[in-house]
């Protein structure tokens, strides 16, 4: 598979972690970040998580190299290139103009608000990737049931549905190639693209609702979902380093805060002065 | 012995349908004994399936009428849970009956619902792989497993849960020559093993199977039980109504017949090469007959090489720079032949096939389509030039009536209306799509379905059709229609290039067959010579046809040592004349 993200098969600190405890742990890192307005808040955490993945995940630097230029590029186009044209200052506050012509302006503060929003981003999408590129998802959706009370029949429908998610992929491929055979050129224009929507979606639908009656009926004559309780094959357990990795990350980031808040570099949090 | 299942009246009708899918059947299976379902598509095999293991009506809705007793307790009283562990259900389709990643935790997974104690699994899975020679790769990815093993998955978690009946539901129709062999020697094994399994499996190409099964339950259309017994008895006497719902026979059975009516005396009808050694052997009048007429002879060798419909040229191909699929293919189709392309699933067919009509486009000077390079051509010449038919019809479909579907490609072009009309009514009637001109494509049935997507292929005058696997999955009365249809296109001057498994279909109609094996060429030629390589045949996945066993056994041949290779060329060394056509 070569979504954006997808799971990196491998043996690490991180890959041995249990699901649940480590969505857990960067969570805390994802809302220390969400909470910081200023720039240097996430860009610290970013590079941290960066280092963490890096040497306790064991996963080669170029599978990040995709989703994480993607997200820049987004995020510098568009948070950006917004804040810093359509900057609007709170009451009497002065802005620093950097360039103007006609009705635009660019502010340095507005850019400002743009790069630390960027960066927050990036950090957010470096957890997220943190997680997926390490964890299995199969052990992911079964780590929710068994510690987080997920309920098994919703988690096992997940489950089918990704495991069909490439099947799809490669029926549309081969959709778009039959059309292609019948002399259809692929559209560029709004109507047009919306007709080719409609034509490549009867038959995946046709066909995915297919297989899917197929698959629910297969789990149904193995009595799926037929007694109350169910037996694991597969258990996941929560040890102590889970529990420490929990911890630590917890105690880190409030170390890391709090040394940000000391040399002001922290904005935000509501209980910070701002300057 | 004990009946195991027993079934009273039973009747089955889905909501809102016309008719019953099961009307009124009863009959009884006892212990360990193994039954085959036959019947056209319609006679409610797999409900018959549905409703023995409760998911008619638990899961599936249905009005079900009539008693299902299991060792002679009444299964409507018994809970979907041990229903399910009594009957172990494996389906049809390889892709569509899995839901976990890996090969032990989908075994696992039957295991888990009855809440079989963790401890015990371990060895549970391992028993189950084991009977079904998945031992080695427990921890594989199931989407990285072949077709074949796929079935064989299937089969082991269905094993895992020690059902006392297994139903088997088309449980080869999607597999190659070799891996429906290879799950048939399976069953046959499982048969020994265990001796108190009962097995229940509906299947269309018996010839491989056929000496396991101990008694056959013939369904009519509309849910009708028509006839029980041994194999050879229902064979021998409902022959007529078999032919007549398009129920495929094994090849010596077919033969048989056709010898009987002819008039010989046969005593009994063989279901298997061996029985059949001994019944024909004394009725055969030549062991030895000159070079016979196989269609290989006639027409290809004085248009070939004066004009090449496809030609190849040293062409490699691969998805990903370092992973070649296609290394090197050189090919000529002759103009107006029937052309097969054969090999293992993965072997590059369909890569190879896809650079004929420009979803696949090659670099210049490797594709040559009616003696000019690809590359050169227009998208609107090529389509003009090769019609190309996906697997899946319903991939093709663009419009939502089937008239309109027919006449998309014209519409494109702009073509006058009269034309279009007469183009497309002429398309209707030949295909035999008249009655459902209004219909959506949709849903049209498939062999319809196959019949449309055909047609829109030949809406604009190719000369060269090219077809992936037409008859996969197809019942034998559809898939012989839609040959019967490639034959007259054929005679009619069309180039018709095949992609397919079915060894029987290329001995009855392609002029000439190409293997490919592992993206390269292993064979080019006539048909006889490919299917009397064994080593060949092998290494292609493919199984040598009933015929060819029979012909050695009986020492028949052609002068040139080929066998013949269906009923017709069989004929002849009966004494008998030979007609024009093989089947009814």
């Amino acid at each position: 598979m070569n979504g954006l993200f997808s799971y990196y098969e491998g043996d690490s600190f991180l890959h041995r972690r249990n699901p649940t405890l480590k969505l857990l742990s960067l969570s805390v890192i994802v809302l220390a970040v969400t909470m910081a307005f200023d720039p240097w808040t996430p860009l610290v955490f970013f590079i941290l998580t960066l280092l963490a993945h890096r040497v306790l995940g064991r996963v080669p630097l170029r599978s990040l190299a995709r989703p994480l230029t993607v997200f820049f590029t987004l995020g510098a186009l568009g948070f950006v290139s917004s804040n810093a044209l359509f900057y609007a200052p709170p009451a009497g506050r002065a802005v620093t103009v950097l360039w103007e012509n006609g009705p635009l302006r660019v502010t340095a503060e507005g850019l400002q608000v743009g790069v630390s929003l960027t960066i927050r981003m990036m950090a957010i999408v470096m957890c997220s990737m943190a997680f997926v590129t390490t964890t299995d998802p199969t052990d992911f959706i079964l780590s929710l049931i068994q510690h987080a009370r997920f309920p098994f029949r919703l988690g096992y429908g997940v489950m089918v549905a990704y495991r069909f998610l490439p099947l799809w992929r490669s029926e549309l491929e081969i959709i778009r190639a039959a059309h292609r055979v019948r002399g259809i050129g692929e559209r560029t224009t709004l109507k047009g693209r919306w007709e080719q929507l409609r034509r490549y979606a009867v038959p995946l639908l046709a066909s995915a609702i297919r297989k899917s009656e197929r698959v629910a009926t297969a789990m149904d004559s193995k009595a799926f979902g037929a007694l109350p309780k169910r037996t694991y094959y597969r258990r996941l357990d929560i040890d102590w380093i889970d529990w420490a990795m929990l911890g630590g990350t917890i105690l880190a980031t409030a170390l890391i805060l709090f040394v940000l808040a000391r040399t002001g570099l922290l904005s935000g949090y509501g209980i910070v002065p701002q300057e | 012995m004990s009946s195991r299942i027993e079934v009273h009246n039973l009747s089955v009708r889905y909501p809102r349908a016309l008719r019953s899918a099961l009307q009124d059947v009863s009959f009884t299976v006892t212990r360990g004994e193994m039954l085959l379902l036959l019947g056209p598509s319609g006679s409610g095999k797999s409900t018959l399936g549905l409703c023995l293991s409760g998911l008619i009506p638990a899961s599936i809705p249905a009005r079900v009428e009539g008693r299902i007793l299991m060792d002679g307790r009444d299964a409507s009283v018994m809970s979907v849970a041990q229903r399910s562990s009594e009957i172990g259900m494996v389906f049809q389709d390889p892709e569509a009956q899995f839901c976990m990643l890996t090969v032990q935790d989908e075994v696992a997974f039957g295991l888990e619902n009855l809440a079989v104690p963790r401890s015990e699994m371990d060895a549970r899975i391992a028993q189950a792989l084991g009977m079904v020679g998945l031992s080695d790769r427990p921890g594989e990815r199931v989407d990285r497993l072949s077709r074949g093993q796929k079935q064989r998955l299937a089969l082991a978690s269905a094993l895992a849960r020690r059902p006392s009946v297994l139903f088997l539901d088309e449980p080869t129709a999607n597999l190659d020559p070799n891996a429906r062999y290879e799950f048939f020697q399976l069953l046959g094994a499982l048969r020994r093993d265990e001796p108190d399994l009962t097995i229940i499996i509906v299947e269309h190409i018996l010839d491989d199977l056929i000496d396991t099964v101990d008694r056959v339950l013939l369904l009519r259309p509309g849910g009708l039980l028509h006839a029980v017994g041994k194999p050879g008895e229902v064979f021998d006497r409902q022959g007529e109504e078999l032919d007549r719902m398009g129920i495929w026979l094994p090849q010596v059975t077919a033969l048989g017949r056709r010898v009987r009516l002819a008039g010989l005396p046969l005593s009994r009808l063989p279901i298997t090469v061996e029985q059949a050694t001994s019944e024909f052997d004394s009725l055969l009048i030549h062991r030895s007959l000159p070079a016979h007429g196989h269609s290989s002879d006639t027409g290809t060798s004085s248009t070939e090489k004066a004009s090449a419909a496809i030609s190849v040229r040293n062409l490699s191909f691969g998805y990903r720079p370092d992973r070649e699929v296609l290394h090197d293919v050189s090919l000529e189709v002759p103009s107006g032949s029937f052309f097969a392309l054969m090999g293992p699933n993965g072997s590059g067919k369909t890569s190879l096939a896809s650079h004929f009509a420009e979803i696949l486009t090659p670099t210049p000077a490797h594709v040559y389509v009616l003696g000019d390079d690809i590359t050169t051509l227009t998208t609107a010449e090529i389509t003009e030039r090769v019609g190309y038919v996906f697997q899946n019809p319903e991939h093709q479909f663009v419009e939502q009536r089937v008239d309109d579907e027919l006449l998309y490609s014209l519409r494109l072009r702009g073509r006058p209306e009269e034309e279009m009309e007469a183009i497309g009514d002429e398309l209707l009637d030949s295909f035999g799509l008249t009655p459902y001109r209004t219909r959506n494509p949709f849903s049209l049935s498939q062999g319809e379905k196959r019949r449309l997507s055909v047609a829109t292929m030949l809406s604009v005058g190719q000369r060269i059709l090219v077809l992936d696997e037409p008859t996969f999955g197809q019942d034998r009365h559809t898939a012989h229609a839609l040959m019967t249809h490639l034959q007259a296109l054929h005679r009619d001057g069309v180039t018709v290039f095949i992609i397919t498994h079915d060894m029987q279909l290329v001995a009855d109609y392609a002029q000439s067959v190409a293997v490919l094996v592992s993206g390269r060429v292993r064979y080019v030629g006539p048909v006889p010579a490919l299917f009397d390589d064994r080593t060949l045949l092998d290494e292609a996945s493919l199984r040598e046809l009933s015929f060819h066993r029979l012909a050695r056994s009986l020492q028949v041949s052609y002068a040139d040592g080929s066998a013949p290779m269906s009923i017709r060329e069989w004929l002849p060394f009966f004494g008998l004349a030979q007609e024009e056509q093989t089947r009814p």
